[in-house]
């Protein structure tokens, strides 16, 4: 499972990808696996605000249905329109062409509270237990 | 005896034959045709329509079931409409010729009460009869609701009675109101090709449902691309060269090719002599009927809709029968204990008994529980994995107390909860019950042992 060093992540499974006062959201690696074939995904509206810790979009698999946690509060200003049609891309690159929403952060100070990768890593590795 | 039945929708045929199997000499007095709205202008024809939409909807997923098919899937409206036609007209041959198997004498025609034994019938050539009776049921009705700011012209404000007569598949369509009526017609014409928007004032699709299931049929209806709007009035509507304008509270304006109407159904009371009997009527001008269907008139009885209780087409067959009965000399009460629904909206949605919701505002101690039918092999098999069975029980006696499905043939699988509920049975009777496998009915099984937290095909809880 990988878990890149240049984001930061929610306990929820989410990612973000920092970019001054915008950040790029996505679901992780281990969600992706473990929710297994996504067939749908609930995109948020652009100008929605997010807030930390609650729910902002819910993807569907073919296994379960499950809430996407938001890792920061914002306001949502861009969606990845491709996961409409294509929502199995945040199975092949949910770091990549599957990131979900762009955030403009409302609180940066937020980011403080999300893990670096190598504790989010120890952090599934023990929920996995 | 002589027995009088006005109106031959689903109650009044199913009250007609039953008390001639009783002996009754019946007559019917029909001014459109036999079966009333359910056969002609909602039920049956909508359902044909549904297996339109849905076969065009399986045809735009061949290749997931391995199918390759060359050309394109196209809807052709008046081969939909012809099919729709034929299959309401072998229903009404099939009423008909019961109505002559058992001798029930069908006049075609406008009933109206005179005295409770006289009524007159104004036949569709313009000559008036007079027949004579010793009993009458009353079976008239209801009719599509309409705004009145903006009455149903039959062009471009349409009522659901003219929407299942359309002769073009509309490019834009906007529904006033998500129930039932305007959910069913939301997912017919959106797999036509109908841009659909839905406005509603409730906060909700279909809000009379459990909120899950709203909840669930919200999110089905938004990846149709079904744009539904909650909690907004009409407030102005407007035909122009471009279409029909329509203001919404809050001072958005949407345009769209046609515009239809489903707020509700109008009672059928009007005209049919209620006032010279001296029937009496309720605050929304609904008969006032008693258990055994009688109205305050003796001799008189009144079922279905026109009574304004359950407007559903299966109530108003079981209160044709106890009116029936009752009028034939046996003595039998209607019993709304158990009384299942099914929406025909795409997946189905089905309940039977009561909602969480209720059971909390009886102040009932009830648990719940949940099933995906996502976890089902069956479901995976058919392509159909969308939905739940929601369980509500009575905590300590586990008597099963409501069902509520959303999900692939729904409407059949929301009866064997039914029989369940009529016959008091608890929870555990019915996850302790064998269920085949693979089907869909496993899921009901499931979402049982699931108020016990015992289902197996659920994931551990997390800690």
């Amino acid at each position: 499972m990988n878990f890149p060093d240049d984001l930061k992540y929610h306990k929820e499974h989410t990612w973000v990808r920092i970019s001054g006062k915008k950040v790029t959201v996505g679901i992780t690696d281990y969600a992706q696996d473990s929710l297994g074939d996504i067939v749908y995904i609930d995109l948020p509206e652009v100008d929605a605000e997010i807030s930390k810790d609650s729910e902002f979009s819910e993807i569907e698999s073919t296994k379960a249905t499950s809430s996407v946690i938001a890792p920061v509060s914002g306001t949502v200003i861009e969606v990845n329109e491709d996961l409409e049609e294509s929502p199995e891309i945040i199975n092949e690159d949910p770091y990549g062409k599957g990131w979900i929403a762009v955030v403009e952060l409302s609180d940066p100070s937020e980011i403080d509270d999300l893990l670096d990768s190598a504790d989010y890593e120890r952090y599934v590795e023990e929920e996995a237990k | 005896m002589r027995l009088l039945v006005l109106g031959a929708g689903p109650g009044g045929y199913v009250a007609a034959l039953k008390a001639a199997q009783l002996g009754a000499e019946v007559t019917v007095v029909e001014d459109t045709e036999v079966g009333g709205t359910c056969l002609n202008r909602g039920c049956i024809p909508t359902k044909a329509l549904v297996a339109s939409a849905e076969a065009i909807h399986k045809a735009r997923r061949l290749k997931d079931y391995g199918v390759d098919v060359s050309g394109e899937i196209m809807p052709n409206l008046s081969r939909i409409m012809e099919r729709k036609d034929k299959v309401v007209s072998t229903q009404v041959k099939g009423i008909r010729s019961l109505f002559k198997s058992w001798g029930v004498n069908l006049i075609e025609g406008k009933g109206m009460l005179l005295t409770p034994e006289k009524v007159e019938v104004e036949k569709r050539d313009g000559s008036v009869e007079i027949v004579e009776t010793d009993k009458i049921i009353i079976a008239t009705g209801s009719r599509p609701a309409q705004i009145p700011i903006f009455p149903f012209d039959g062009e471009h404000i349409l009522s659901s009675d003219d929407a299942l007569d359309i002769k073009s598949i509309p490019k834009s369509l906007i529904i006033v109101g998500a129930g039932v009526i305007g959910c069913e017609f939301a997912c017919i014409f959106r797999e036509l090709g109908t841009e659909v928007t839905m406005v509603e004032m409730m906060p909700g699709a279909i809000s009379t449902e459990d909120p899950e299931i709203s909840r669930l049929l919200e999110k089905e209806l938004k990846k149709k691309k079904i744009k539904l709007m909650t909690g907004v009035k009409v407030e102005k509507v407007e035909g122009r060269h471009d279409g029909i304008h329509v203001g919404l509270s809050g001072g958005k304006e949407l345009l769209a090719e046609k515009l239809l109407v489903s707020i509700g159904r109008s009672l059928n009371t009007e005209g049919i002599g209620l006032e010279a009997v001296g029937i009496k009527k309720g605050a929304r001008g609904e008969i006032v009927v008693n258990e055994k269907m009688e109205t305050n008139i003796e001799g008189i009885y009144a079922i279905g809709d026109v009574t304004g209780g359950i407007l559903l087409a299966h109530v108003a067959s079981k209160e044709g029968v106890v009116a029936a009965y009752n009028a034939c000399g046996i003595e039998k009460r209607i019993d709304y204990s158990v009384v299942p629904a099914a929406i025909f909206t795409s997946p189905e949605i089905a309940s039977v008994g009561l909602r969480e919701n209720e059971a909390s505002e009886k102040g009932i101690d009830y648990v719940t529980g949940h099933f995906q039918f996502r976890a089902l092999g069956k479901a995976h098999a058919m392509g159909e994995i969308t939905g739940f069975v929601k369980v509500v029980a009575e905590r300590g006696s586990d008597r099963l107390l409501g069902v509520h499905i959303i999900g692939p043939n729904a409407s059949d699988l929301v009866h064997e909860a039914a029989v369940a509920i009529k016959a008091g049975l608890k929870v555990r009777d019915i996850a302790d019950t064998i269920h085949a496998h693979p089907t869909l009915s496993e899921g009901l099984m499931e979402a049982a042992e699931d108020v016990h937290g015992e289902a197996i095909h659920v994931p551990k809880p997390k800690k």
